[in-house]
């Protein structure tokens, strides 16, 4: 079985376990609960008729006391960048990083969620926002809580990870 | 229990249990094993052998607490068993903690979430297992708890089943690693229960997952800790009377492994005793 590490960063916050519980339990819970470390989940895909796994590293969030462990990031096939859509800081903070992850993972394959885009009316980012990071990312704009854009998410990095010209055993 | 280990730091590790005030039976476990690379030098013609040393230095650390489900035997055996199982597998497949690279990180989580798995096979096998873990004053089950962190330095995976916990002190602040795989954290994850109603709720302490129950999800984690950082894995007998302000006193007053299991140990009684209570402790002191 192929087996990819994927390794989720963002600021504290942004609901990156949440797109995990949704994508691996079908679940979505309203409680919100910092990460601590990393929490790993495995999910099996069929992708073109190719079996993988991937290995869902969920990285405990950027806060003002800690910054993301860099060493979490060595030996991802991808990463994905989890912002905030209502928080347009979170925005912000994301070529650095892409910085770190390209400093300890290399040039893998990565993709933005820009999540929680059910939350219409405390919406943060204008057209040209959007389009702004859209020039600069593959995004998906992502729900946790209403499932929009997760799955296509995973699969899109699934399907990078298959695809890079990086790509490890 | 204190040895150099790995890369700049030394491990200073203790356990202690306790079978608390009210129970007539202690039915937890601990186990607390240092890992070894196998290679050893028996004869050689280099003039100082000394050079070789560094190849018999522990390589990792094994803390296990376990904490048996229910009255009677089968509890006390559910939680042997799993401590026997797990060490027996893992010492079985050492090599895995060897030679860890990042390509290899996930054959060592797969190992650990194997061995718990076998040791849950086995308490079905040995103790008639597939019943459910149910409530902890209902008649007993053949399960437990388990909570396992294995440290290869600087990272410690963790591994979790049930409502015993793993934390870290860091700079006085501490940290819950694992959450608890009750029912009273599952309603309130769907928002079904608030915590009030989850706290209240007869069966809001009923384990979700369990060794040996119908139900037994492993969840896995890790942390990259530092020098100066504490390693605490407990029961429930600990945190239902002490309350995480409390322990990170007591952890944070900086005395060996042993006292500060001592004096953990020492406020759970204080704070009622209802259960037995299981500590260890591992700090990670600068080489």
């Amino acid at each position: 079985m192929i087996q990819k590490k994927v390794c989720m960063v963002g600021v504290f916050g942004t609901g990156k376990t949440s797109l995990v519980q949704r994508f691996v339990h079908s679940m979505f819970s309203e409680r919100y609960l910092s990460t601590v470390g990393v929490k790993i989940e495995r999910k099996p895909l069929e992708l073109d008729g190719t079996a993988l796994t991937l290995v869902l590293w969920d990285l405990a969030g950027r806060d003002k006391h800690e910054d993301i462990t860099g060493s979490y990031l060595r030996g991802a096939h991808a990463v994905l960048y989890v912002a905030d859509g209502t928080r347009k800081e979170t925005c912000d903070q994301l070529p650095e990083l892409r910085a770190l992850a390209r400093e300890f993972a290399g040039d893998v394959p990565g993709v933005l969620a820009l999540n929680k885009s059910d939350l219409t009316d405390s919406w943060a980012l204008g057209r040209d926002d959007e389009k702004a990071l859209e020039a600069e990312w593959e995004m998906v704009r992502t729900s946790a809580r209403t499932g929009a854009g997760v799955e296509e998410t995973f699969r899109r990095l699934g399907q990078a990870t298959l695809a890079s010209k990086e790509a490890r055993p | 229990m204190t040895a150099t280990a790995m890369t700049s730091v030394r491990v200073d590790a203790c356990g202690q249990t306790d079978i608390g005030l009210r129970r007539k039976v202690n039915q937890d476990q601990f186990v607390i094993m240092k890992l070894f690379k196998a290679a050893e030098v028996q004869q050689t013609s280099v003039p100082d052998p000394s050079v070789f040393q560094g190849l018999r230095g522990p390589e990792g650390w094994l803390f296990i607490v376990a904490d048996g489900v229910g009255g009677g035997p089968g509890g006390e055996l559910a939680s042997q068993t799993a401590i026997t199982a797990l060490v027996k597998f893992l010492s079985e497949a050492a090599g895995c903690f060897n030679n860890m690279d990042t390509d290899k990180e996930h054959d060592v989580l797969e190992q650990l979430e194997a061995a718990v798995h076998d040791a849950h096979q086995q308490i079905q096998k040995e103790h008639g297992g597939g019943s459910a873990p149910g409530a902890r004053n209902s008649p007993p089950g053949p399960a437990t708890t388990l909570t396992m962190a294995m440290l290869v330095w600087p990272r410690a995976y963790v591994v979790h089943v049930g409502d015993s916990r793993a934390f870290y002190l860091r700079k006085g602040r501490l940290k819950q690693l694992t959450r608890d795989q009750t029912t009273g954290e599952y309603m309130m994850d769907t928002g079904a229960w608030t915590e009030e109603q989850a706290r209240k709720a007869p069966m809001g302490a009923t384990l979700a997952s369990a060794l040996g129950g119908n139900d037994m999800t492993p969840s896995i984690g890790l942390i990259d800790l530092q020098p100066g950082d504490t390693l605490l894995l407990c029961t429930d007998g600990l945190n239902r009377h002490v309350p995480d302000e409390r322990i990170t006193e007591l952890l944070g007053r900086g005395g060996d492994a042993a006292s500060a299991c001592r004096e953990l140990v020492e406020a759970a009684l204080a704070g009622g005793g209802q259960d037995n209570v299981t500590v260890v402790v591992g700090r990670m002191l600068p080489g």
